[in-house]
């Protein structure tokens, strides 16, 4: 049996009490645990340890929780899952090499997960997203990701997961990781083989311009679309200005799509992998993405966040989640809801994560996180990062 | 097959294509231009929602029952979320330093140890990357320990609210000036709060005095009906039996002693008026007090003298130790005097004969007086001692029978004490008697000084 908990407070003490309360008693095999991250995160492991002895805590921080009780990204949440049945509990596979080098990190992790993972199993996949707040780097997912492809070799898992940040400015992030507290590390959650995942992913960007080529690129730093400075392309996009600070405020904007199949299909939101635009340079009048994956020659579109478009997604996907997904071997509804999605970045009227909390059928226990970038199988290929969506995961216990 | 379109060439074509992709473009600047002016207004929209969401919860916890203490906390998480700010302080004024030492009462997030000095305190300010660093940026920035600070201060009352980020910009948009509104309504809202919430408390610990006065006037009513009705009904009996026209036939020792008995009760009823007259003259006599220096060994003398004969009566020793320096205490000598006598005949009345009552006085470390009188009596427990400092509250009321009194004197005592700046403190055991202290401010004790 799995159980969560949701709780907001500024005192960690109360947070993590208002939680226990909830998962109602007895002592998990394992914790995992999404801490908003103006929580003191040695105080709230402090506290859980109080509350549950010496129970192995995974997770990390989060720029926000949802819960059925609640939803907020002040920094003050906490989600809770207790894995109580040992059938149903994962095994935890822990790197703490990010720093160094992230594919090799994820290689490393990779080839752990192949040891203990039945073939297919399920892993979630947590790790810290912030190498440094200034200037912005992150931990590219996309380099994790690979990384972990090639450790785990021919014996395929269904990987999701997302990345664990401390607010929505990107400041920071950290894991737990069964023992304290890192920054630089990754987890993955190996799921018995008893345990399956279905996933919907949910989006909500449009694009806004025509097929654009990428001319230059180095990593995550793209320099020129169809051989003009990248930023003045996007700038005139705009039509406005950007560079110093204000060019951090291009991920509230406008993302990079690649539309995935026949480029001049309809339109279909389940298309694109979008990349969202960590911050502009205009002395090389690049602009750099979240991840480094997209690849010279690669045709990309400029794409809005459309709000309503956004919302509508949730929507379908809740539908799908009821009907076709959730059932009576439900364990666990997990949103990874990247953080970005929230109202007070995108603007959207409504908070996306009330439609999920309030949608989602009552009888599976529900727990989310906003994220740094999300990870699930799209496009019925291997799991890649992805931007700016949201990514509702279901156990389901196999019979 | 011929066909009835004619063929478009690839010229042709291209500049079709150019047309709808620079069409294709346009049309989606204006979409994504038009997105973000509408995401922007929201994000404003929310943000200046901080503080009717604020009023709100505010309103809310005080209601709650919170104390004026935890409303800081949870009205800070309030305003963190709304604002999407990084951390937040409250602060208040402390008091000298010429108005420009801040204490910080609530805190989310880090910020500076101790208090913090701000010269000149402004009533709005904030910083943004062009500020320069020169007062009061420097010393605002180093409350939160963050560069971009958003401060409103309320110079009436003395509370300030800053609010904090890391960043300029991403989610958290620079501060500006139209954020005056915000940070000065949320502060606002604290301090209405604050204000209500601390009414209300006094209004709740005056109702509990009110209600404790209520309880006491109904005892002293009761207690006062039994009181004088006892040595009444002593005065009229004797008084029936002795009139000339009485039925009862009474030898001339009979007499002597009815009328000693009608004497006793006579004398009981004036000590009891007495009490009762100046203990319900007590509030209006303490802000009239008239104080001057006396010298202490004088004080403790006189006293002694005047309780000298009930303890010669009930062969008790009077013992009074005087300081090792000549001392003065700064009192009224007419109900300081009252103090120590009600103390001293206290503790005569409740002492064993052969036994010695002690009464002094000691100059404590920080300079304050300390009067001392201590019996060996039968004491009391000490759960039972806040109830002996009540009015009529004696705790053995077949003793208070035979050692008379209307349980007043300590009440009386306290209440003097305390007008003078002191207080009174009592020490007892069971069997094994009461020490009383009367403690006087340093600045109302003084070595006598010389010529």
């Amino acid at each position: 049996m799995i159980t969560v908990g949701y709780a907001k407070h500024s005192d960690p003490k109360v947070a993590v009490k208002r939680c226990a309360a909830a998962l109602g008693g007895g002592r998990p095999q394992m914790l995992l645990a999404f801490c908003g991250g103006k929580l003191d995160a040695h105080a709230v492991l402090g506290q859980l340890r109080e509350e549950f002895g010496d129970v192995p805590v995974f997770g990390g921080s989060a720029a926000g929780a949802i819960g059925r009780d609640g939803f907020g990204y002040s920094g003050f949440e906490l989600g809770l899952v207790a894995f109580n049945d040992p059938d149903v509990a994962p095994q935890a596979v822990v790197t703490r090499a990010l720093l160094a080098d992230e594919q090799a990190a994820g290689h490393d992790l990779g080839c752990a997960v192949r040891e203990v993972a039945a073939k297919g199993a399920v892993v979630l996949l947590l790790f810290d997203s912030v190498v440094s707040a200034s200037p912005p780097r992150l931990h590219h997912a996309s380099s994790i990701v690979r990384g972990f492809h090639a450790g785990i070799g021919d014996k395929a898992v269904c990987l999701l997961g997302g990345g664990l940040l401390t607010d929505m400015n990107l400041s920071g992030g950290w894991v737990f990781d069964g023992e304290g507290v890192l920054k630089h590390a990754a987890i993955a959650l190996v799921f018995p083989p008893t345990v399956a995942v279905d996933t919907v992913i949910m989006h909500g960007c449009r694009p806004v311009s025509a097929f654009m080529e990428i001319t230059r690129i180095d990593g995550a730093e793209v320099y020129e679309l169809d051989g003009r400075p990248a930023l003045e392309v996007i700038e005139k996009m705009l039509g406005l200005p950007l560079g110093g600070t204000r060019g951090q405020e291009l991920s509230l904007v406008a993302t990079l799509g690649q539309k995935q199949g026949d480029p001049f299909g309809p339109y279909d939101e389940n298309a694109y992998v979008n990349r969202l635009i960590l911050r502009a340079d205009p002395a090389t009048g690049s602009v750099s993405l979240f991840e480094p994956d997209f690849e010279r020659g690669a045709r990309v579109q400029i794409m809005s966040r459309d709000n309503s478009l956004m919302l509508e997604s949730v929507r379908r996907g809740i539908a799908v989640a009821n009907r076709d997904i959730i059932g009576p071997d439900s364990l666990l509804a997990l949103y990874i809801d990247c953080a970005g999605r929230g109202s007070a970045r995108s603007g959207a009227p409504i908070e996306e994560a009330e439609l999920m909390l309030r949608g989602v059928a009552s009888g599976v226990p529900f727990i989310g996180f906003y994220s740094g970038v999300e990870i699930a199988p799209f496009a019925d290929e291997p799991s890649r990062p992805l931007d700016w969506t949201g990514v509702l995961a279901v156990l389901r216990r196999l019979r | 097959m011929a066909t009835s379109m004619p063929i478009a060439s690839l010229g042709q074509l291209e500049r079709e294509l150019a047309y709808y992709r620079r069409e294709c473009n346009d049309l989606g600047s204006r979409l994504l231009r038009l997105q973000e002016e509408q995401s922007q207004a929201f994000r404003e929209a929310r943000r200046s929602r901080t503080v009717a969401k604020l009023i709100r919860e505010a309103y809310r916890l005080a209601d709650q029952g919170s104390t004026v203490e935890q409303i800081g906390a949870p009205m800070l998480e309030i305003i963190v979320e709304n604002a999407l700010c990084d951390g937040a302080a409250l602060l208040k004024q402390e008091p000298g330093e010429e108005g420009t030492l801040f204490r910080i009462t609530h805190t989310l997030g880090p910020t500076a140890a101790g208090p913090v000095r701000v010269p000149s305190p402004p009533e709005f300010f904030f910083t943004t990357s062009r500020s320069s660093i020169e007062p009061p940026t420097y010393e605002l920035t180093s409350i939160l320990r963050m560069p971009y600070v958003l401060w409103a201060f309320d110079r009436s009352t003395g509370n300030a609210l800053i609010l904090g980020n890391q960043s300029e910009s991403n989610v958290s948009r620079p501060f500006e000036a139209g954020d005056q509104e915000l940070i000065e309504g949320a502060l606002s809202v604290y301090i209405d709060v604050l204000l209500r919430k601390r009414a209300e408390m006094e209004l709740r610990a005056a109702k509990a005095v009110a209600e404790r006065a209520s309880e006491a006037r109904a005892r002293f009513l009761a207690t006062l009906t039994h009181e004088l009705r006892t040595p009444l009904n002593a005065i009229i009996g004797f008084s029936e039996m002795m009139v000339p026209e009485s039925r009862y036939v009474l030898t001339t020792q009979d007499q002597l002693q009815y009328s000693a008995h009608i004497l006793d009760a006579g004398r009981h009823l004036l000590e009891l008026i007495d009490g009762i007259l100046d203990y319900s003259s007590l509030e209006q006599a303490l802000p009239l007090l008239s104080s001057e220096w006396l010298p202490a060994g004088k004080l403790l003398a006189d006293t002694s003298n005047i309780v000298g004969g009930m303890a010669r009566h009930r062969e008790v020793l009077v013992q009074v130790r005087l300081p090792d320096q000549p001392m003065e205490v700064y009192v009224d000598p007419l109900r300081f005097r009252q103090v120590l006598q009600n103390l001293l005949g206290n503790a005569v009345k409740f002492a064993p004969a052969g036994s010695i009552v002690e009464v002094g006085l000691d100059r404590g470390a920080d300079g304050r007086g300390i009067f001392t009188v201590r019996d060996s009596g039968i004491g009391m427990r000490p759960e039972d001692i806040p109830r002996a400092l009540e009015p009529f509250q004696q705790i053995d009321s077949s003793l208070a029978r035979v050692t008379g009194g209307a349980g007043l004197g300590l009440p009386i005592a306290k209440g003097l004490a305390e007008a003078h700046g002191g207080c009174l403190l009592i020490e007892s055991a069971l069997g094994a008697g009461t020490t009383v202290r009367v403690t006087l401010p340093p600045e109302r004790v003084r070595i006598r000084p010389m010529g």
